[in-house]
C-alpha cells in the first residue's frame, strides 16, 4: 500500500470522498436487491468477476463464480426480475460495510482502480451467513460521473463450499 | 390415509433398521422419506454402500507428477490420492499409523513427504513408512514396511477417472461400471486426442440436504428453471442454452431417461442434439479453432460418431451411483456429510487437442448455470432444502416417484428407458440402494 499512500496525498480528499460515496450508493443498491438500478451504474463494456479457489487465477483456464462481461450481466440481472429466481424468493436481506477505501491508481479526471474491502451480513430462511473480502473497482469518469468499468470480487471463503450466493455480491 | 399414519408410527423413535424394515421403505413407485431424513439410516448409508461400493476418487490429470496429491474425503475417511515417486498414483488413507493424526492437512499440493506433526512420523509419496523419531526405541517386532499409510484396499482407473474400493474383493470396476462407461467415453472422446484434464478449477457448494437428492432429474427444469428458460429465450447463443437448443425437456422430445443398474442413470440428449448438429457446428465455428476442432473430430472418430460427439458437446449427463456425475463440462463430486448436509464440488474439466478459446468458452457455459451464483445450481439446492424441510412433515410420508412406469421399456443394451420427465433414475437408485442396504 506504500504506492498508493504516495499517490493519495492529502489534496486527494475530495476525490476520495467522492469514490467513497459512490461504493456506498452502490453497496445501497446491492442491499436493497434493486438489481436494475445496480446494473446502471455500469459502463457498456464491462467485467463483473469472483474468482473460485483462488484469487490469482487466470479466468480463461480457471472456473471463476463469475466472470461475467456485458451481456452475461444483463442475462443475470434478467433472471433475478423474472418471477422464477427461486432462490431469491424470498430474497436475501443485506446489510454491508465497505471500508479500507485506497485510491491504488486513480486519475481525478478518467478515473482508475479502487480497493476496499467488505463484510456482508445476509439473512435468508432465518440463517444469517457472514461473506467477506476484498474487492477492486475500476472506475471510469463518463460524463462526469463514475462508474464500474471492472468488478472483482475475491471472497475471502472463495476455496470452501458455500451455498447460495444469488444475491449481489 | 390411516394407513399412511399408522406406517409413520412403526417408523417413529427407531434406532435399529433391519433389513426388512429397510426393504419396506422403497416401493415399486414411491419412496418413505425417511431414506432422506433419518441420522441411523445415514450411517448405515456410510456402512453398506460407501464402504462397500467403488467409489470416484478424482481424475489422473489431478496429479499428473510424482509428489502431486488431492486429498478427497470417501465416506468416513478422508484419503490422499498421490502419484508416487515411482509413477503410480495410489489412494491412501489420511491417517497416521502412529497415533491417528491425519498428515496432509492441505487440499491439493505437491511434496516429497507426508509428515505427522504430532510425534514427527513421515511416510513418502508411496505411502512408505520413511522416518520415525527415535526410533532406537522400538525394537524389531515392529515390522516398519507394514507401518505406511494404510493403502484403499482397490483402486482401478477407467480412462483417467481414479475410483476406490474399501472392499478388499467384490465386482470389478468393469463390472460396477457396466453400461455407463460407455456414457463416460462421451466426455473423453469430446477431445479429438481423447485426453480430458481435470484442471480447470471448481466449484465447492454445499446445501442442507440429503446426498441423493442431487441426481438425473428430467422433470424439474421447465419448472424449477422456468427462469433460465425465459433468459436462453433472449439468446440461444448464451450460456447453458448453447448446449440445450430447443426443447429438450418437452416429452414429446426425443431425449429420454436411462437406467443402466447399478444406480447409474441418465438424460440421454443423443438423439435429440443430433438433430441439432448443424447449427450447433455453426456455434462452434465462431470460435477460434472451431472449425479445426470439427475436422480432427472427424479424424478420429469418423463421421458418424464424430457427429454424435460433437453434438453431445462431452456432456453425458450421468450420474453415477454413488458419488460422481458428469454433467455439461465437469466432473461432480457428491459427498455426504449428514442425513441433511451435503457437499458437492463441480470440477471444470479441460479437452485436450483444441483451442484455448474452445475450452475458455466451455467455462463461461459451465459458470453461467452452475455454481453458487450461477443461474441452475442455487435453484436446484434451494429446492432440496425446502425437500428436506418439508420432508420433516410425516403425516404422509411418501414420495411419489411413479410417472412414467407404465411406459417405461427395457432397451437392447439392457437398460431401463423412459421419457424425459419420467422418474426412471429415481426408481433405478433406490432399487439399488435397497440392494446394498439390505444385502448380507
Amino acid at each position: 500500500m506504500n504506492s498508493s499512500m504516495n499517490k493519495a496525498s492529502l489534496s486527494d480528499w475530495q476525490v476520495l470522498r467522492e469514490v467513497e460515496l459512490f461504493l456506498f450508493h452502490e453497496a445501497e443498491l446491492a442491499d436493497g436487491n434493486q438489481y436494475e438500478d445496480w446494473l446502471e451504474l455500469w459502463t457498456a463494456d464491462l467485467l463483473y468477476w469472483v474468482p473460485s479457489n483462488d484469487d490469482n487465477l487466470d479466468p480463461q483456464k480457471k472456473i471463476s463464480i463469475i466472470y461475467d462481461r456485458r451481456a452475461q450481466l444483463e442475462d443475470r440481472i434478467f433472471r433475478l426480475c423474472t418471477k422464477h429466481a427461486y432462490a431469491q424468493r424470498p430474497q436475501s436481506r443485506l446489510t454491508r460495510l465497505v471500508s479500507n477505501i485506497v485510491l491504488d491508481d486513480f486519475d481525478t479526471e478518467s478515473g482508475g482502480w479502487v480497493s476496499s474491502r467488505f463484510v456482508v451480513v445476509e439473512l435468508r430462511n432465518h440463517v444469517q451467513t457472514l461473506w467477506s473480502g476484498r474487492m477492486r473497482h475500476k472506475l471510469v469518469r463518463e460524463d462526469g460521473k463514475l462508474r464500474i468499468n471492472e468488478k472483482h470480487v475475491f471472497l475471502l471463503n472463495n476455496d470452501t463450499p458455500v451455498g447460495n450466493m444469488t444475491f449481489i455480491i | 390415509m390411516n394407513q399412511h399414519i399408522i406406517q409413520t408410527s412403526n417408523f417413529s423413535g427407531k434406532t435399529h433398521w433391519d433389513k426388512a424394515a429397510l426393504a419396506s421403505l422403497v416401493e415399486a413407485g414411491r419412496i418413505h422419506s425417511r431414506v432422506y431424513t433419518d441420522p441411523d439410516i445415514f450411517e448405515l448409508e456410510l456402512d453398506r454402500i460407501f464402504s462397500n461400493s467403488w467409489l470416484f476418487v478424482g481424475h489422473q490429470s489431478e496429479v499428473p507428477s510424482p509428489g502431486d496429491f488431492q486429498t478427497r474425503v470417501l465416506g468416513r475417511t478422508s484419503v490422499i490420492m498421490v502419484r508416487g515417486k515411482d509413477e503410480i498414483v495410489r489412494v491412501l488413507v489420511n491417517r497416521c499409523r502412529h497415533r491417528g493424526a491425519q498428515v496432509c492437512e492441505t487440499e491439493t499440493g505437491n511434496t516429497k513427504f507426508f509428515r505427522c506433526w504430532y510425534h514427527g512420523w513421515v511416510y513418502d509419496t508411496n505411502g512408505d513408512l520413511a522416518e520415525q523419531t527415535g526410533d532406537e526405541a522400538y525394537d524389531d517386532s515392529m515390522d516398519r514396511k507394514a507401518m505406511g499409510l494404510t493403502p484403499v484396499p482397490r483402486v482401478e482407473n477407467y480412462r483417467g477417472f481414479v475410483f476406490a474400493s474399501f472392499a478388499p474383493e467384490g465386482e470389478t470396476l468393469t463390472e460396477f461400471l457396466g453400461g455407463a462407461a460407455a456414457i463416460i467415453d462421451l466426455m473423453v472422446d469430446a477431445s479429438p486426442t481423447g485426453e480430458l484434464y481435470a484442471d480447470g478449477g471448481s466449484h465447492k457448494t454445499e446445501y442442507r440436504g440429503n446426498w441423493k437428492l442431487v441426481g438425473m432429474d428430467g422433470y424439474h427444469p421447465l419448472h424449477l428453471h422456468a427462469s433460465v428458460m425465459e433468459t436462453i429465450h433472449r439468446d440461444p447463443d448464451s450460456g447453458i442454452g448453447s448446449t440445450h437448443r430447443s426443447n429438450p425437456f418437452d416429452d414429446t422430445a426425443a431425449t429420454y431417461t436411462r437406467d443402466f443398474g447399478h444406480g447409474h442413470s441418465m438424460l440421454d440428449f443423443r438423439e435429440h442434439r443430433i438433430k441439432h448438429y448443424e447449427e450447433h457446428c455453426e456455434f462452434i465455428k465462431k470460435t477460434s479453432g472451431g472449425a479445426e476442432y470439427i475436422d480432427a473430430m472427424h479424424k478420429t472418430h469418423g463421421e458418424e460418431r464424430a457427429r454424435m460427439l460433437l453434438s453431445i458437446s462431452g456432456d453425458p449427463h450421468l450420474g453415477l451411483f454413488p458419488n460422481m456425475q458428469l454433467i455439461h463440462n465437469q466432473i461432480r463430486i457428491v459427498t455426504p456429510l449428514a442425513a441433511d448436509l451435503t457437499q458437492v464440488e463441480m470440477i471444470a474439466v479441460r479437452l485436450g487437442g483444441v483451442s484455448d478459446e474452445i475450452n475458455a468458452n466451455r467455462l463461461r457455459h459451465h459458470e453461467s448455470f452452475y455454481g453458487p451464483a450461477g443461474a441452475g445450481s442455487p435453484d436446484d439446492t434451494e429446492i432440496f432444502e425446502r425437500v428436506q424441510r418439508g420432508m420433516q412433515a410425516e403425516l404422509n410420508p411418501w414420495l411419489d416417484v411413479s410417472r412414467g412406469m407404465a411406459r417405461e421399456f427395457t432397451d437392447v443394451d439392457g437398460s431401463t428407458v423412459g421419457r424425459i420427465s419420467d422418474e426412471v433414475p429415481q426408481r433405478g437408485i433406490f432399487r439399488h440402494w435397497t440392494k446394498l442396504m439390505t444385502q448380507s
